[in-house]
């Protein structure tokens, strides 16, 4: 007597739809060697619904919150026809990234050029939203205040201590700048969650 | 099935109005989804893919899916059914990225060496994080998460019997690694 294929008792679990399983249920009614393979195959299934959720190492929320932010800028600049800004939306994504993926190995000087290089492109972006929105309520309001307050003071920080040191040690102003940066990316996110929540 | 229930519930009679806010790109409630289902997001990854890092891009990449095709949810089944289905797809996604990897040619290869260190009965884990990736994806993706051979196969690109072979080789080499043994 042949015994059944793994294929077949596998079929015999779905009886009914499965064509040719009829015959090898009617096998494994007879054959205590097939029904006990059977057996095996349920317990096996069974124990594999049975085995742990295994759960995430680490919490990967921020990272998509941050590609959704970009994504959404992204839709922004292109349905407002903010064609220019399209190299802003991958430097947006420099930004926002930066706490989640090792920065690239560079000397200081260049990351403050790019630095800089981000702080005037989210200048151009933030004129661009800020001219398009006619209508701005008390919320937007509000939030964007407080974050023009402390690049404002930041700006003066800035201004002071660009007066105090020279060319050479220009990379000391990174954090500063980098904080600036990092407001005036808050500061667009305050502009286009508003433009999301109303259709544009 | 017992595992969708439990995680639906977890959203119960609240899942509505949370589907309506993340539609209007409300991000405390794209979290809320987040927490509700990234347990279930990742082991499904996990199960799936060889390695955390990769189960934990699939984990991001379908919560940014869902986000983003929140719109094609009709609402018409269980919410999780809808998020289990961008999850799984998400992992397909990546076996096929890494397939390279995945013949049994080289999965074969790989093991001869260590093949005498092999114990004679393994646990259920090591046998099927054993299992070449695509049986692997089949008999997970059939014998625990519930999806048909039809399912399978749209989601795979695939025909319905490359997977019920898949299937059938999987449990045949559970089967010899798991033992003669009655499993308790
Ligand atoms: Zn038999």
């Amino acid at each position: 007597m042949m015994h059944l294929t793994m294929e077949q008792l596998l079929a015999v679990r779905h009886a009914g739809s499965e064509p040719g399983s009829a015959e090898s249920q009617a096998h494994v009614q007879v054959c205590p060697e097939c029904a006990a393979e059977l057996d095996r195959l349920h317990q096996r299934v069974a124990r594999l619904r049975a085995l742990p959720t295994l759960r995430p190492p680490r919490d990967r929320f921020a990272a998509v919150a941050a590609r959704v932010r970009h994504d959404r800028r992204q839709l922004y600049f292109r349905r407002t026809g903010i064609g220019a800004l399209a190299l802003a939306a991958s430097l947006l994504l420099a930004v926002v990234g930066r706490d989640l993926m090792a920065p690239p190995a560079a000397n200081a000087s260049d990351q403050l050029t790019t630095v800089m290089a981000e702080s005037a492109t989210l200048e151009q972006a933030l004129r661009q939203i800020r001219s398009s929105q006619q209508v701005t309520d008390a919320y937007t309001t509000r939030a964007a205040a407080s974050l023009e307050d402390r690049i404002a003071e930041l700006d003066h920080e800035l201004e002071s201590a660009q007066m105090q040191t020279s060319p050479a040690t220009r990379s000391e102003l990174l954090p500063l700048w980098r904080e600036r940066v990092g407001l005036m990316d808050a500061l667009v996110d305050v502009h286009l969650t508003r433009a999301h929540n109303v259709g544009l | 099935m017992t595992k969708a229930l439990a995680v639906d519930s977890y959203l119960a009679g609240d899942a509505e109005s949370v589907v309506a806010r993340v539609r209007v790109g409300d991000p405390a409630a794209l979290e809320i989804l987040y927490r509700a289902y990234e347990a279930p997001v990742f082991n499904l990854a996990r199960r799936i893919c060889r390695t955390v890092e990769d189960a934990e891009d699939v984990l991001q990449e379908t919560f940014f899916e869902v986000y983003r095709s929140i719109g094609q949810y009709r609402g018409d089944g269980p919410l999780w059914g809808w998020v289990r289905r961008v999850a799984s797809s998400k992992a397909l996604m990546r076996l096929r990225r890494n397939k390279y990897r995945d013949t049994d040619e080289l999965f074969d290869e790989a093991h001869a060496v260590r093949r005498e260190d092999t114990p004679l009965r393994m646990d259920l884990e090591a046998a099927l994080e054993r299992l070449p990736e695509t049986s692997r994806a089949v008999v997970w993706l059939h014998d625990v998460e519930g999806y048909t051979h039809e399912e399978i196969a749209e989601m795979m690109d695939r025909t319905p019997s490359f997977s019920k072979s898949q299937l059938s080789r999987a449990h045949a080499k559970l089967r010899a690694w798991l033992g003669e043994e009655a499993l308790t």
